[in-house]
């Protein structure tokens, strides 16, 4: 159990694409539990992937419980091996990252998403979700394949300087 | 190694090449560029830069260093040294106002003035004439820092009644960002 540092640019450790899990054993059970307390160290975080914490693999949190934007809503979520099944309704508001000091874009994504991944017990899971979950969800997968918003919004114009989060 | 901050500013007929030139001479004097801003106005390329540079560099000789590219590419160019102290914007929440209809005269700064009066803080701004050159339409988006307590509410119906005024289209909405 461990609160991990969060890599931030300009560390290239965030660009590489993640290793599947392939089965959960007791290391990728001790990575979802490190993921869960990273999210929890930071309140206004609501979600982190393997690679922003240093570890190479397909693996993510999030939880948007109690976020003003969110409909669907399934609480703590810990996936292994994670895709999307589908994905539709592509909607852009702005969005900031743990790993991207001082800036945030407009990115569009999927507003409708159905994903499947392993649960921390090893067994299937389909997800569907919607609004700010799906955003939630479809930005942590990125960090998997080593994208980072930057590499998704629409224009320079959509790029601006974060506030600052204490 | 101390650095000295200079803001610069370039503008001229766009044609390639312009960047390349300018931040050249930037390079080849050790300077290293931080924030800005470039664009093309109504064909004018114009560049805005805050660059630092070596301490012992006089802004007279990067003043010189700069005729070249802009003898080269007939650009108009000011240096300013500027305080290394980088003033603190006022904090608040992150709101965006458009503004869109027939052009007219004093659209901007009556828009201005209004969240001038209420506090509200520009941080970012830029217009467009659009549409045909017999009916061209006005376009401005402004990113705005409302202060803490401020009614947006209020704001967006004075800011209604000012659109009616001028003729004018003007929307505000909060645009703070999510941190995932």
């Amino acid at each position: 159990m461990a609160v991990r540092p969060v890599l931030r640019l300009p560390d290239h450790f965030l660009k590489q694409p993640a290793e599947p899990v392939g089965r959960v054993d007791d290391a990728a059970r001790a990575l979802a539990v490190d993921l869960v307390d990273t999210m929890r160290a930071s309140p206004a975080c609501v979600g982190i992937a393997a690679t922003q914490i240093g570890a190479a693999r397909r693996a993510f949190t999030i939880d948007v419980t109690g976020h003003r934007k969110a409909r669907s809503c399934h609480g703590e979520i810990v996936l292994f091996d994670p895709e999307v099944l589908l994905a539709h309704g592509p909607v852009v508001a702005r969005e900031g990252c743990m790993s991207v000091p001082d800036l945030t874009g407009d990115v569009a994504r999927a507003s409708t998403v159905v994903v499947r991944g392993l649960t921390v017990d090893g067994t299937e899971r389909v997800i569907e979700a919607d609004a700010f979950e799906a955003r939630a969800l479809l930005h942590e997968l990125d960090h998997l394949d080593g994208l980072l918003f930057l590499d998704r919004v629409s224009s320079h114009e959509s790029l601006f300087r974060r506030k600052v989060y204490k | 190694m101390p650095v000295r901050h200079y803001a610069v500013s370039a503008v001229g007929a766009d044609r390639p090449g312009i960047v390349a030139a300018v931040t050249g001479t930037f390079l080849d004097h050790g300077c290293n560029l931080e924030d800005t801003s470039m664009t093309i106005l109504r064909g004018h390329f114009a560049m805005m830069l805050v660059v630092a540079a070596p301490d012992g560099l006089a802004q007279e000789t990067l003043e010189s260093a700069l005729a070249e590219p802009a003898s080269a590419f007939d650009l108009v160019v000011a240096v300013r040294a500027i305080d290394d102290d980088v003033p603190v914007s006022p904090p608040g929440d992150a709101w965006t106002v458009s503004v869109y209809g027939s052009d007219r005269p004093g659209i901007v700064h009556r828009v201005a003035l209004l969240l001038a009066d209420a506090g509200v803080n520009i941080v970012d701004l830029s217009t467009r004439v659009i549409g045909d050159v017999a009916r061209p339409v006005y376009a401005m988006i402004l990113e705005v820092t409302l202060p803490k307590g401020t009614d947006a509410g209020d704001l967006q119906q004075r800011l209604g009644v000012l659109a009616g005024d001028l003729g004018v289209e003007c929307s505000l909405h909060p645009s703070d960002a999510d941190i995932l």
